[in-house]
């Protein structure tokens, strides 16, 4: 059985604060939800680091070694001679490796962000509703912040939605996955 | 030859500016403007050749026509004591192109005889060409022309004629060269004889202004005409180092 | 309801872009209707008879080869270049007045793009053989030629395509997850698919933050090589009035000024026609009011200098296509050109210009128009005074040419009409930052209630 209990706050302080005692509770780390993003989520959550730097500095590195070697490689394997011009030239061909090297840059940062923030995920498609592994709360998107807790047990349940209630959640949900 | 070694070897062999001095032909022309009278023949005869289309009287004043060689005129001094000088104008097969950089899809390139050609089923009519070449001598297809009965059956059957949206310009009869080519290697000979290939309008000229040859023959014709010291590049401080040479007019003093 | 942003409650901003997605009134289909029927009619048809004529349709002749549909061309490169270049620049300074207008200046430049590389395709005398200048193994052999000033514009402006496709779509996920859940139907189904399952959580937010931050640092020296590289166009050919290396930082002012008067136009309408007042306010016109002024004047700037650099360099080319720039057949058009982009937005000076619409509705058209001007009359003068007197010519556009001038403003007209339709036009989750997010509530009033 795995339980997600979840609590809705009207402001981002008492849903931060939540999502500390959760955490110091031992309860495992929460999930916020917000229709902005909210400040200070590392201070209370411990810093978050994302890959999607590496991502971009490897798109941006092939991007440019493929670039010149595109306008390069073609240009040798049906030499035109034009203008007097070497067939390699490296003025002209730096600005494809330019040009392609932002390209894949923007390309592999995109599929760095989707690798690291785990989209697309099962909320993808209207027709299957709910990821098994993953809460969604309507409300989050609007004006509301959610803490969502992970429970494996009945205490923790019970334990989490009163952390949730002291906090000063207007409201808590329990969401239950049949496994 | 495997794909790294062509690499290599299409690279080495290109690398540096002037690879057509390593070809066999560096075709040339001289123009030797004493002689010229500006009869326009040279003009004709390019028309019957090379299938020029006549772009009809509608075209004609929207400044359409397509002349691949030229008679450029230009006018000294108040009438009465008025001058005209003559000048024609074609490709100038310039081997640093300015024309041949811009194509973005290589439909004009320079060939291993030292042409600048032109290919038209490649062309996508961007006209970038016809802008960066400064002798303005690259004529655009606005729309498909056609040749009324009986004039169709005059067309060259060696010429591909143009269809609608393709750049063209002046080949130095590409199709006499490759024919001469062709003979001199049928006959056993590795090089086409000096004279032997004429475009059409050196054929034509009646004053016998226009020298037509190989350039990297020193004995040919041609060479000995370059070295004239009436010789001159039209433009040739823009550094297009044309294939056409002009061989100045001279005049009485005063 | 009508009050400042930070009066506005997290809800009404919802409420607002969602009512300006869901609920159409008969006003939008008029404008849509007519809007593409005056594509059909002004800019699909006559290309369509210039497909079948040839490109003779067009005025263009013997030395002017290039026309207005080079001019449209560069024309909308510019108009793209305000909405992501601006929006990248403000969001990496964390400019917060950019937040409210951000969304549609980025849509701009996408359909900007988009008309640009329609008019591509209208310029070329083959469109139908288009493809051949795209990097693709093919059957022939042949790749395009790498060397060439077009084909780096080819690169340039696919890889600019892409990035604000990708810039506008990362920036509207939120907001498509926002939308998704209080629509029905179709509509659900397509905000379900676009927002990937978006549901607000901070690793998310953490992630969005970082990948847009680099997509604006890789796209703002895109959008500057951009534009450097549609100006190489003419500045790599040795024609006099276009051989200058003054070209390309000439070409970046030049469109960033069109763009944001762009925007300011844009800005207006959005405002007027979707009861958008109390989020683009005086703020956003005065800002780019400013703007306008301080590129208006660099603008002038730069063309002070090719004026005398021209002169100065005393080339008979130079000179002669300078003085027929100045003075010769097109001189109106110039003069006209001076008078709408040098002089008339100096009156963003004063504060009560820049902060009443319909003055600046007025100005943004006008430095438009004289945008346009200048466009047309690097090509046309240019072109028609090369270096053989012989062949000088004059070009005029025909009436097929002016028609599909024309239709690409109804094109894009169309598109954006459609956009407001898709997209939230206002970026919700950026408004809502800008807001003072709710504070801690006395126990029984809670802040808003759920929609």
């Amino acid at each position: 059985m795995k339980n997600f209990v979840v609590g809705l706050f009207g402001d981002p302080e008492s849903a931060l604060a939540a999502a500390g005692s959760i955490q110091t509770a031992d309860l495992g780390t929460p999930e916020l939800m917000s229709p902005v993003p909210m400040e200070g989520v590392e201070e209370v959550l411990g810093e978050k680091k994302s890959v999607i730097k590496r991502f971009s500095l490897f798109g941006a590195i092939f991007g440019g070694i493929s670039g010149f070697l595109l306008a390069a490689i073609t240009a040798v394997l049906y030499a035109h001679p034009t203008g007097g011009r070497p067939i390699i030239t490296f003025p002209p061909y730096l600005i494809i490796t330019y040009e392609l090297t932002i390209l894949f840059g923007i390309v592999f940062t995109v599929i760095g962000f989707f690798v690291s923030a785990r989209l697309p995920n099962g909320l993808w498609t209207a027709w299957w509703k709910q990821d098994e592994n993953r809460p969604y709360v309507p409300e989050a998107a609007v004006n509301k912040f959610a803490v969502s807790v992970t429970c494996t047990s009945n205490e923790s349940v019970q334990q989490a939605e009163a952390i949730l209630r002291t906090a000063g959640a207007e409201e808590v949900r329990d969401v239950t996955e049949e496994n | 030859m495997s794909f790294l070694d062509r690499i290599t070897e299409g690279w080495r062999k290109n690398r540096k500016p002037g690879y057509y001095e390593d070809f066999d032909y560096h075709w040339a022309m001289t123009i030797d403007l004493d002689q010229c009278s500006g009869c326009g023949a040279c003009v004709t005869a390019c028309q019957a050749e090379n299938n020029l289309p006549i772009v009809g009287e509608d075209a004609f004043t929207k400044g359409r026509e397509i002349k691949w060689l030229r008679i450029e005129h230009y006018w000294e001094g108040e009438y009465p004591d008025v001058k005209l000088n003559v000048i024609p104008m074609m490709c100038q097969h310039c081997d640093s192109a300015p024309c041949e950089t811009v194509c973005p899809v290589s439909a004009t390139y320079h060939n291993q005889d030292g042409l600048n050609t032109q290919i038209y089923n490649r062309c996508i009519g961007t006209r970038s060409c016809a802008v960066y070449c400064p002798y303005e001598v690259r004529y655009f297809n606005y729309n498909d022309h056609t040749w009324e009965s009986p004039l169709d059956q005059q067309l060259n059957p060696d010429v591909s004629v143009r269809e609608k949206g393709v750049m063209e310009k002046c080949t130095f009869c590409i199709q006499r060269i490759r024919q001469a080519k062709d003979n001199a290697k049928d006959d056993g000979r590795r090089r086409v004889r000096d004279g032997e290939v004429q475009p059409a309008c050196v054929q034509t000229c009646p004053s016998k202004a226009m020298v037509f040859g190989d350039r990297n023959d020193p004995q040919s014709q041609v060479s000995q005409s370059l070295n004239d010291p009436r010789s001159y590049k039209v433009l040739d401080e823009l550094n297009t180092n044309s294939s056409v040479v002009y061989l100045k007019k001279v005049e009485a003093e005063g | 309801m009508h009050g400042e942003p930070n009066q506005l409650k997290y809800t009404d901003i919802h409420n607002d872009v969602v009512r300006s997605i869901v609920e159409t009134g008969p006003n939008y289909y008029i404008a849509l209707v007519t809007a593409f029927a005056l594509t059909l009619i002004c800019f699909f048809f006559p290309w369509f008879y210039q497909l079948y004529y040839g490109i003779g349709a067009a005025g263009m002749n013997h030395p002017s080869v290039w026309g207005t549909y080079l001019a449209s061309f560069i024309f909308w490169i510019g108009l793209s270049h305000s909405g992501t270049l601006l929006s990248c620049v403000l969001h990496i300074t964390n400019s917060s007045w950019r937040k409210a207008m951000y969304r549609s200046a980025e849509a701009m430049t996408l359909f900007s793009l988009v008309v640009a590389a329609i008019m591509v395709m209208v310029h070329v005398g083959r469109p139908w053989f288009i493809h051949w200048a795209a990097p693709y193994p093919n059957q022939m052999e042949m790749w395009p030629n790498f060397r060439s000033p077009l084909l780096f514009d080819v690169m340039a402006i696919t890889t600019y395509l892409t990035g604000s496709t990708i810039f506008i779509y990362m920036g509207s996920i939120p907001d498509f997850a926002a939308v998704r859940d209080r629509t029905r139907g179709w509509r659900n189904t397509m905000y379900s698919l676009m927002s990937l399952g978006w549901r607000g959580t901070d690793t998310e937010w953490h992630r969005l933050h970082w990948a847009y931050t680099f997509l604006a640092v890789l796209i703002i020296p895109l959008a500057v090589s951009v534009h450097s590289i549609v100006s190489w166009d003419f500045a790599m050919s040795i024609v006099p009035a276009l051989h200058q290396t003054i070209f390309a930082p000439y070409f970046v002012v030049g469109a960033i000024y069109s763009g944001t008067a762009g925007i300011v136009t844009v800005m207006f309408v959005l405002r007027k026609f979707m009861d958008f007042g109390q989020y683009i306010t005086e703020l956003h016109f005065d800002n780019l009011g400013k703007l306008l002024l301080v590129l208006s004047l660099l603008w002038t700037y730069i063309n002070v200098v090719e004026v005398f650099t021209g002169f100065y360099s005393g080339a008979s080319g130079e000179t002669e296509a300078l003085n027929y720039r100045l003075f010769g057949f097109y001189a109106p058009l110039y003069w006209e050109m001076i008078a709408f982009c040098a002089i008339a937005p100096l009156l963003c000076a004063f504060k009560s210009f820049r902060t009443s619409f319909v003055p600046m509705l007025v100005l943004s058209i006008a430095i438009n128009i004289g945008m346009y001007t200048e466009r047309f009359l690097i090509v046309a003068t240019s072109l028609s005074r090369q270096y053989l007197p012989d062949a000088w010519g004059l070009y005029v556009p025909s009436a097929v040419e002016i028609s599909i001038l024309l239709g690409t403003f109804a094109l894009f007209t169309t598109l954006f009409l459609l956009f407001v339709k898709v997209f939230p036009s206002v970026s919700m989750y950026e408004v809502k930052e800008t807001m003072e997010s709710p504070k801690k509530s006395p126990p029984a009033a809670s802040e808003g209630s759920p929609a």
